[in-house]
């Protein structure tokens, strides 16, 4: 089974666009859904866990019709929004037993299995009892995605899951998303680059509601190879590189900025190859696509 | 610093939007209230208060001012200072403000000196409302005084700003303490609650000054200094803080401050709530560092979908958020206020000269359930806010909207859970009635009763409130805006009359009322009430339908949206429930209309008065055309009292008793009568006019009436109950406590007692000004008794009969009883002349047998009713004793009681027979032991018994001081009565209370207070003046020496 997205665009009310034709097909496994803050991912995640509607284009989930037939995708849905509240004066056993209600496990056995189970897996069965509102914000994270994952979902969603998580909770969600996400979809939207090639098989870039990339991380990362360049400066030489040079990153190092510019061939002596990693597709696809607009504005 | 935040606050505040909405708010229902009580509205002639004060006098400026104050006042003022220190928690600034170097007294001070000062300028909306009222075009002349600023000034300086002080104070540190914005939202609520309660309690006459001392806003000292305020003054004097007033405003305003004070020594400037002992700090998980767990598998699980998971799930959401309810603080919080309201309102019950009724289930119920709706309306319509938007309160919408559930089933249970709410406090009330009863020694608890009037009439009411409360909240989409519009509609009902929407087919949620009577339970008031609640139940269906297409899921709420997703949604199912509810809900309303408009003749309040206007302007001329008078009366009155229907046939004598012939006789009927027959003498009198919508016919006889002659008039009227009517009116004949009088049967001449008396409205329609009452001067005035225009004493027999099981009465002594066609007759004849006024009544009485020498007394009871027929036994005794001693001999020799049905409280005297209301004695508690109940029961009795001397022997003529005669000295008599029982001691508080109703009453006077001698029908005057005055006189001159200038022999 796939996701197949299919010329999706959406312009919100305020006149904000959101989505630009966005293609994409998503195969079982993970995907990852990469793009600085305000690029169309949440609009995007939401379209497809059916909160939002598109203005045109089509979802398609198998042979579901995801806009049309809402209620058939939630039914194999789990999703995890990237801001959410809990209710605060009942505990995490409660609230996942009512989750489990309203995704249709019906028998009380089961039920009380699954949410055990889940406590368990997100590390959170020693403080079931306790009230939510009691939660970190990492507990209650965790408590997101053991929702997401209950019931039989075939198609999950999670939305920056690993914001505000530390680093060892961070993995060790990693881990529970990679063995789940072995016979599913599993979109993951974020933001933080490593996120997506520590995990994903496949990957978009997106930005200002246009997909940049896909692909697989590997190969979008074997395509730049020989291209990446990095070298020291001084703060204030910046703006002059900038001007020179293809800039896709800047960094501070022990007080000095370190760049890595894209550049066909060596640019200059002081300029070392690199080995390319995703964050420099990333950075390299997002100053691309600004510049093709600044050019498609110019003209 | 401090001038900094200050000026900060004032810089902010008039930035926001809400301060000039509120103030907005303030000003157009200041305007209203300006406008009503003008007299703006068409429809309603008849002004608040008296017509006598100013809409711009000093009064009228006060009283709406502090009532403004008030509500909506007080939760205008928890909305302006509940944020002035909370919108940094709510914006999670705090920990960035609390770490700059403020002071606690310039962030405190200045916010909340800040605030105040704004929120007393925003309260400056209330005095411009006023103002515009008073100059609006269109404010009769004569409601109008001088304009003076000062009478808008005072009352801001003595009401507006104290109280703005004392309840910002309050709202200030609640919401500063606690960090809690809903505390400040019940605190205001609470707060009006037992303000309300304290209010209740000022109604004892003996703790006025410690009432009116202890209550914060200062309008019961405003209330106790004006309280005796003649027109005059009212217009003229300043309401200025001296005395009680200004020592109540001097204590509330330091309370106020106290309040801040307190509220400065307890904040800290901490992260966490100050105050409360338990604070909830994040706790961090058991296991930061992380063991490597081994991956525990998950079970696999299955799911089912379809519709008896999505009921079960159904159920589930409607418990939890039942659950919710219940379990908040603040529903707690508010049934606590409710029930303090409640005990209040028990100790209530039924209070007459300050002495109690027994608590009886019907009265129980009346008392709490009309005391805690506001209670459960406050509660439906906050909770229909936090029911809609919990999902999102909570912020877990998104997940909660993604979750393979159809859209009913979050909407349906929602409004299922709020739907049981009142269920719930009814239950409350239920108990808390049932508890009253038994700690006062009240066994015969009808739980029946209970659960038909709560369960069965009441609910329905809360219900469709409910589904309108979640209806608009989920339509609007906005918390706020929707407990706004709620409180639109909640003004609007108030108001709706007033602006000319009175027919309840146009009313959410209005009927026909309902009253419930011992004797005739709910009687005929139900079947018409269901129809009206079926009829908008239907409605409310309708509109949930449509609230469910609507319901937002997803993160898109914009409108268009909305809309087409709600056009989606509107498939198979939902077209044909909605086409259903719509088709029922006008199928219901054409049936309503054709009983109310159709079968029933419906008029508004301004096509009465129309055709009130209309009756004069057409027959007026016949104001003096000579008539006959009626001498002998013979009826026969065949009640039904099922199918609330009577055959009234019979025969008048009329008596020509002027110098001339007549030719010409005018009669009188009302308008819903159908006539089978009416003909003078042996016919071929020629109608004049037959207007049968004003029920005036005049009929000119063939051969005219020489002086002193007789003529027959022989009638034979139908009175049908055709449908029901649009308010349930006829309450004459009813299933049981049947109570008619002669209004029923023709009247003869022009009827001037029918003409508009109010002077304004008379100048309005263009007609000339009317005198109340013919001078005491007038000599032609007195050739009528002020009891009838067209009779002096006549000769009386009637026949009445009535089903079977039911006894039937009218004045008269029995002559015979008997059986015919299944239905049971009486005959009754006076063997002497009376006046043209009688009754008829039936019902299924006791009886109770007494004499008092020979004369047979009988008191005809709804079973049940026994607590006081002794009292009553002996008042009819002791009276007749003291007044036969007294006044002269009894003409009668029988004296009955006979109960009616409480849609009317009163007692009255007609010959040898008193009709008592079953709400006024025959249910009342009276403790002698004591000293300060009334016992009442005796003295009705007393008094009523009185008349069958003052009014059935002596009458007053049509003019002023005609009711000295009657109503003066039956008070006299009932008096002296109960002197010779209880001592003079005893008569003290009877006396106070009658002297206060006398002042406050004629404070209240819309044309002039006459001297008693002159008393034109007022009540202030003739009951309560009278009382006063008489008793003094015989404490003055002596009782006997008063009596023997009232003997009649």
């Amino acid at each position: 089974m796939e996701l197949r997205i299919e010329h999706l665009s959406k312009t919100y009310a305020n006149g904000t666009q959101a989505l630009r034709d966005v293609t994409l097909t998503i195969p079982t496994g993970m995907f990852g859904l990469l793009g600085p803050n305000g690029a169309g991912k949440s609009s995007l995640m939401r379209t497809i866990a059916t909160l939002q509607e598109a203005d045109s284009g089509s979802i398609q989930l198998g042979d579901l019709d995801v806009l049309q037939n809402k209620d058939a995708v939630r039914r194999v849905l789990g999703y995890l929004p990237q801001e959410f509240g809990v209710y605060p004066k009942i505990s995490a056993e409660e609230l996942l037993d009512h989750f489990a209600v309203l995704k249709g496990i019906s028998d009380s056995k089961q039920r009380r299995d699954i949410v055990s189970g889940l406590l368990h897996r997100t590390n959170l069965y020693e403080v079931r009892k306790k009230n939510l509102g009691g939660y970190s914000g990492g507990m209650k994270q965790r408590f997101g995605i053991a929702q997401a994952l209950l019931g039989n979902p075939r198609l999950i969603i999670v939305d920056e899951p690993t914001a505000g998580l530390d680093p060892a909770e961070r993995n060790r969600f990693h881990n529970l998303l990679a063995e789940i996400g072995e016979n599913i979809i599993v979109i993951l939207s974020t933001h933080i680059v490593g996120d997506v090639s520590d995990l994903c098989r496949n990957m978009a870039i997106i930005n200002k509601g246009q997909v940049l990339l896909t692909g697989d991380p590997l190969v979008v990362m074997q395509e730049l190879r020989g291209q990446v360049w990095r070298r020291e400066i001084d703060k204030e030489q910046l703006p002059a590189l900038q001007q020179e040079q293809q800039v896709i990153s800047t960094r501070l190092f022990a007080g000095r900025t370190i760049v890595h510019v894209v550049a066909g061939s060596q640019p200059g002596p002081e300029y070392d190859g690199v080995e390319p990693t995703l964050e420099d597709v990333y950075f390299a696809r997002i100053k691309q696509a600004e510049m093709v607009n600044a050019v498609a504005v110019e003209s | 610093m401090f001038l900094q935040i200050f000026k900060f606050e004032l810089w902010y505040r008039l930035r926001r939007p809400a301060t000039y909405i509120y103030f907005g708010i303030l000003l157009v229902l200041s305007l209203l209230m300006a406008l009503v009580t003008g007299g703006f509205f068409e429809s309603l002639t008849a002004v608040v208060g008296s017509g006598k004060v100013h809409l711009n006098s000093p009064f009228t400026i006060n009283g709406l001012t502090s009532a403004l104050t008030l509500v909506p006042g007080i939760l205008l003022v928890s909305a302006m200072f509940g944020p002035a220190v909370l919108r940094d928690f709510d914006s999670q600034m705090h920990p960035l403000l609390f770490t700059t170097p403020i002071s606690k007294w310039g962030y405190l001070g200045g916010r909340f000196f800040g605030t105040l000062v704004i929120t007393v300028l925003m309260m400056g909306g209330i005095g411009l409302g006023l103002l515009i009222g008073a100059l609006f075009p269109g404010i009769p002349a004569d409601r109008l005084g001088e304009f003076h600023l000062s009478y808008y000034l005072v009352p801001y300086l003595t009401f507006v700003l104290p109280n703005v002080l004392l309840t910002g104070a309050i709202f200030f540190a609640l919401a500063t303490l606690t960090r809690q914005a809903l505390s400040t939202y019940v605190g205001s609520i609470v707060f009006l609650v037992l303000y309300f309660v304290a209010q209740a309690q000022l109604s004892d006459l003996d703790n006025q000054t410690v009432a009116s001392l202890l209550d914060p806003m200062g309008s019961g000292a405003m209330a106790l200094l004006t309280k005796y305020w003649t027109p005059v003054e009212k217009n003229a004097r300043l309401i200025l803080p001296t005395g009680l007033l200004g020592l109540n405003r001097l204590l509330w305003l330091l309370v106020g401050l106290l309040l801040f004070a307190f509220c400065y020594l307890r904040f800290r400037f901490e992260q966490g709530a100050t105050g409360s002992a338990k604070r909830s700090r994040p706790q961090t998980a058991p296991g930061v560092v992380v063991a490597p767990t081994a991956p525990v598998l998950l079970p696999p699980v299955e799911q089912h979908f379809g519709f008896a998971q999505y009921f079960r799930q159904y159920l589930r959401l409607t418990w939890l958020g039942l659950r919710d309810v219940l379990r908040s603080p603040y529903f707690i919080a508010i049934v606590a206020a409710g029930l303090a309201f409640l005990l209040a309102a028990a100790l209530q019950i039924g209070k007459i000269f300050d002495t109690t009724t027994y608590p009886v289930t019907a009265q129980v119920i009346e008392i709490l359930s009309g005391s805690f709706s506001l209670f459960v309306l406050a509660i439906v319509t906050f909770y229909a806010g936090e029911l809609v938007w919990k999902e999102r309160d909570a912020r877990l919408n998104q997940m909660h909207d993604a979750l393979p559930i159809p859209n009913w089933v979050p909407f349906a249970s929602k409004l299922t859970a709020l739907l049981l709410v009142p269920v719930v406090l009814l239950l409350i009330v239920m108990v808390f009635g049932i508890g009253t009863q038994l700690v006062s020694g009240y066994t015969h608890l009808e739980i029946g009763l209970y659960l038909r009037w709560l369960f069965g009439l009441k609910l329905v009411d809360y219900w469709l409130v409910v589904v309108l409360a979640v209806v608009v909240h989920v339509v609007v989409n906005n918390k706020y805006l929707g407990h706004f519009v709620m409180v639109l509609y909640y003004v609007f009902t108030i108001f709706a009359g007033q602006m000319g929407l009175e027919h309840n087919l146009l009313l959410f949620g209005a009927d026909s009322g309902i009253r419930y009577s011992d004797m005739n339970g709910f009687g005929h008031f139900v079947g018409p009430y269901l129809w009206f609640k079926l009829y908008w139940g239907l409605l409310a269906v309708a509109l949930a339908i449509v609230a469910n297409l609507l319901w937002v899921r997803g993160s898109e709420t914009d409108w268009d949206t909305r809309r087409e997703l709600a056009a989606r949604r509107f498939t198979g199912p939902a077209r044909a429930a909605l086409a259903l509810a719509l088709l029922g809900f006008v199928a219901v309303g054409s049936w309503i209309f054709y009983n109310t408009n159709v079968l029933n003749t419906y008029r508004g309040s301004k096509a009465r008065q129309q055709l009130t206007v209309k009756y004069e302007q057409q027959y007026g001329r016949y104001r003096r055309t000579p008539q006959p008078r009626i001498v002998a009366v013979d009826v026969q009155v065949d009640l039904f009292p099922e199918r609330q229907e009577a055959r009234v046939q019979g025969q008048y004598w009329l008596r020509n008793k002027t110098a001339a012939a007549l030719d010409t006789v005018i009669l009188n009927l009302p308008e819903d009568v159908r006539i089978r027959k009416m003909q003078l003498g042996a016919g071929g009198a020629t109608a004049v006019v037959a207007d049968s919508v004003l029920g005036f016919y005049v009929q000119r006889l063939p051969r005219p009436l020489a002086p002193g002659d007789s003529l027959a008039l022989t009638f034979d009227l139908y009175y049908d109950s055709p449908g029901f009517e649009q308010q349930t009116q006829r309450t004459g004949i009813v299933a049981n406590g049947t109570f008619v009088n002669n209004g029923t049967l023709p009247h003869i001449g022009y009827n001037a007692d029918a003409e508009i008396g109010e002077e304004s409205a008379r100048k309005k329609f263009g007609l000339k000004p009317k005198l109340r009452m013919a001078r005491l001067e007038d000599t032609a005035a007195r050739a009528n008794t002020y009891i009838a225009s067209d009779a002096d004493w006549v000769r009386f027999a009637a026949t009445v009969s009535t089903v079977p099981d039911q006894l039937a009465l009218a004045p008269g002594y029995l002559q015979k009883e008997w059986t015919a066609n299944g239905r049971r007759y009486f005959r009754y004849t006076m063997d002497a002349p009376i006046l043209d006024f009688y009754s008829f009544q039936s019902a299924r009485y006791a009886e109770r047998h007494a004499k008092w020498r020979d004369v047979d007394i009988t008191i005809y009871y709804q079973p049940g009713h026994e607590y006081n027929l002794d009292r009553m036994v002996r008042g009819v005794q002791d009276a007749l004793a003291y007044y036969t001693k007294n006044f002269g001999p009894y003409q009668h020799r029988q004296v009955r009681i006979v109960e009616f049905p409480g849609y009317s409280a009163f007692a009255q005297s007609f010959p040898n027979t008193i009709p008592f209301s079953e709400n006024i004695g025959f249910i009342a508690k009276v403790d002698t032991a004591n000293p300060k109940d009334v016992d009442y029961p005796y003295y009705v009795t007393a008094h009523e018994v009185a008349h069958q001397w003052w009014a059935h022997q002596v009458i007053g003529a049509a003019a002023q001081g005609g009711t000295l005669l009657s109503e003066t000295l039956s008070q006299y008599s009932a008096l002296m009565v109960m002197k010779q029982k209880y001592g003079p001691e005893r008569m003290r508080k009877f006396l106070k209370y009658e002297l206060d109703t006398y002042l406050r009453g004629r404070s209240t006077e819309r044309v002039a207070e006459q001297p008693l001698y002159r008393v034109e029908n007022q009540q202030y005057i003739h009951y309560r003046k009278g009382s006063v005055v008489m008793y003094a006189l015989a404490d003055y001159l002596g009782e006997d020496k008063v009596n023997q200038r009232f003997r009649l022999t």
